[in-house]
């Protein structure tokens, strides 16, 4: 139960502090190109925080930034804390494609990260067994990647970065190359553990929808140079019910601003 | 080697579909009838050698298989055989392992370092290019007639195949793995056993089964420049006396060794990449 206080105390701290930053790329046939420009953003603890904007605006880049996979042009980032030098192993990472380790079994990938916290035999495996049953995948432990299907490599990539409860998690279009109706079962899953763990996750997508029915808040970035136009409050309940969003109280509000903004952007008209 | 394709093509049948399995077993009733054919043209060959020996050909220029086989038997049981065959064993089983594992582990280093990279690629590149079987009178030499000279030329092909698969691996690698596996707070030995070697297994393989065979080569070779045991030197022997059945039985000897030796690596790296849904035929050249 302490563990309960400690995360009251944290909430509506910010664990990511991202302070007026920029990153600059040079390409051959462009020049300099400004990926994104100053960018200033808090997420705060237990927060589901999306990412929306269309392809090449930058927000995969925002995501590296945070990870510290490469660093900001000027600016800087702060984890809990503490600002972002080299890799940042206080975030967890679920890249677009899957990348388990295709010579580990899933309950090897799924435990791979816990191996540091150097946990007893017993929790880890209990914490493995507990993420691999939350996310449908018993009976599975054994089996390789290249046994998987799309879906529970997905659902197995998410659960890694989550099973060793890294301070925030962040996924990088993680549903992008998968079936409609995978997307919303895997969306709905997600949910549901999250609201179970409540780890803050910030989540890219160029999805709309997906986008508004994830999310506490959604931040909305242009294109070229990438700036955070907006920031959505989406002030529906939870649990939500994915299948029919549409229908839920407040999805419509959000949504609509949303469309407000890339309707502009897109030039369909305005009236 | 049709074996495996076949059961490479029933692994992937049961993997998509029903249609795929039945074919199947086509293959293997087809797999069958290759086999038959194979032992028909290897009988016909051996058949008509035995004819030809002695009737249309000098049978020391050509021995026959039965002459063959009767020096293969009394090389085995007078022991004189077995002592060369000794021999040879022990300086592949010393370069081997040795050139192998320091080929290894240098190309993982070059690939982890990119200063050393940069700094040595050029010179073993210019040093892949010398005919390295030349060198062998030199490790005469330096290391003198007996078994460390035939190491050395052992070592030498063996390694620089090795370093060139493996180093190959390490640039084709998928970065991401690595960062993925870092940001979990995964470094040092963990990383290197857990990740980075893993992923580069398929292109190690490759190394250690490309150079089994010169393996080989390099234990003869250095027996041919100047040995007084071991096959190279029975082989060379034997044909200076025109004792041609014994240069088969030599011949026959190596044979075997490599046959052995891709046989066991082979086992080896089905076992370690059984992860794999298929295996992927990387070759790469040194």
């Amino acid at each position: 139960m302490a563990k309960t206080a400690i995360q009251t105390s944290q909430e509506n701290q910010p664990v990511i502090q991202v302070e007026n930053v920029s990153k600059l790329f040079r390409t051959p046939s462009e020049g300099l190109i400004s990926a994104l420009q100053d960018i200033a953003l808090n997420i705060l603890h237990g927060e589901f925080v999306t990412v929306v904007g269309p392809s090449g605006c930058g927000k995969s880049t925002l995501l590296k930034l945070i990870a510290g996979f490469s660093a900001p042009s000027s600016g800087r980032i702060l984890c809990q804390n503490e600002e972002v030098r080299g890799l940042n192993t206080k975030v967890g990472y679920v890249p677009q494609e899957s990348k388990l380790f295709p010579w580990l079994t899933v309950e090897e990938n799924v435990g791979f990260g816990l191996d540091s916290k150097r946990y007893p035999r017993e929790k880890r495996e209990h914490q493995v067994q507990q993420f691999i049953k939350l996310a449908g995948l018993a009976g599975f432990e054994k089996y390789y990647p290249a046994q998987l299907s799309g879906g529970m490599s997905k659902r197995a990539s998410i659960i890694r970065a989550l099973a060793y409860e890294p301070a925030v998690i962040l996924m990088d279009e993680p549903f992008g190359p998968l079936d409609a109706q995978t997307r919303m079962v895997l969306q709905d899953e997600l949910l549901k553990i999250w609201e179970q763990k409540r780890q803050t996750i910030v989540f890219v997508t160029h999805d709309l929808v997906e986008a508004v029915a994830l999310a506490d808040r959604v931040v909305v970035i242009t294109h070229r140079p990438g700036q955070i136009k907006d920031i959505i409050n989406v002030p529906m309940k939870r649990p939500r019910n994915i299948f029919e969003i549409h229908r839920q109280e407040g999805f419509d509000e959000a949504y609509g601003r949303l469309w407000k903004i890339f309707r502009h952007e897109l030039n369909i008209g305005t009236h | 080697m049709s074996k495996n394709i076949s059961e490479e093509n029933s692994r992937a049948g049961t993997a998509s579909d029903a249609a795929v399995v039945q074919s199947g077993g086509v293959l293997s009733m087809h797999g069958f009838g290759v086999t038959i054919i194979r032992f028909v043209i290897i009988g016909g060959f051996l058949l008509l050698w035995e004819i030809a020996s002695g009737r249309w050909i000098e049978p020391f220029l050509i021995s026959s298989p039965s002459r063959i086989l009767s020096s293969l038997v009394t090389g085995f049981t007078s022991g004189d055989l077995i002592q060369h065959t000794w021999v040879t064993f022990q300086e592949i089983a010393i370069g081997f392992p040795v050139g192998a594992i320091s080929g290894i582990a240098l190309g993982y280093w070059f690939g982890r370092s990119r200063l050393l990279a940069e700094i040595f690629e050029p010179i073993i590149i210019a040093l892949n290019g010398i005919p390295r079987t030349a060198l062998a009178p030199l490790f005469i030499v330096w290391l003198g007639i007996g078994l460390w000279s035939k190491v050395g030329v052992v070592f030498l092909l063996t390694f620089f195949l090795n370093f060139f698969n493996t180093y190959t691996g390490m640039r084709q690698m998928d970065r991401e793995y690595v960062d993925l596996a870092n940001l979990m707070g995964v470094k040092g030995w963990k990383l290197t056993f857990k990740v980075i070697l893993p992923a580069i297994s398929p292109y190690v393989f490759t190394g250690i089964r490309t150079s089994i065979p010169f393996a080989v080569i390099g234990a003869i070779v250095g027996e041919f420049v100047a040995a007084t045991e071991g096959v190279g030197f029975f082989i060379r022997m034997s044909a200076g006396i025109f004792k041609t059945a014994d240069v088969f039985v030599g011949i026959i000897v190596l044979m075997i060794m490599v046959i052995v030796m891709d046989k066991i690596a082979e086992r080896i790296e089905r076992r370690a990449l059984r992860w794999q849904t298929q295996t992927e035929h990387i070759q790469i050249q040194a």
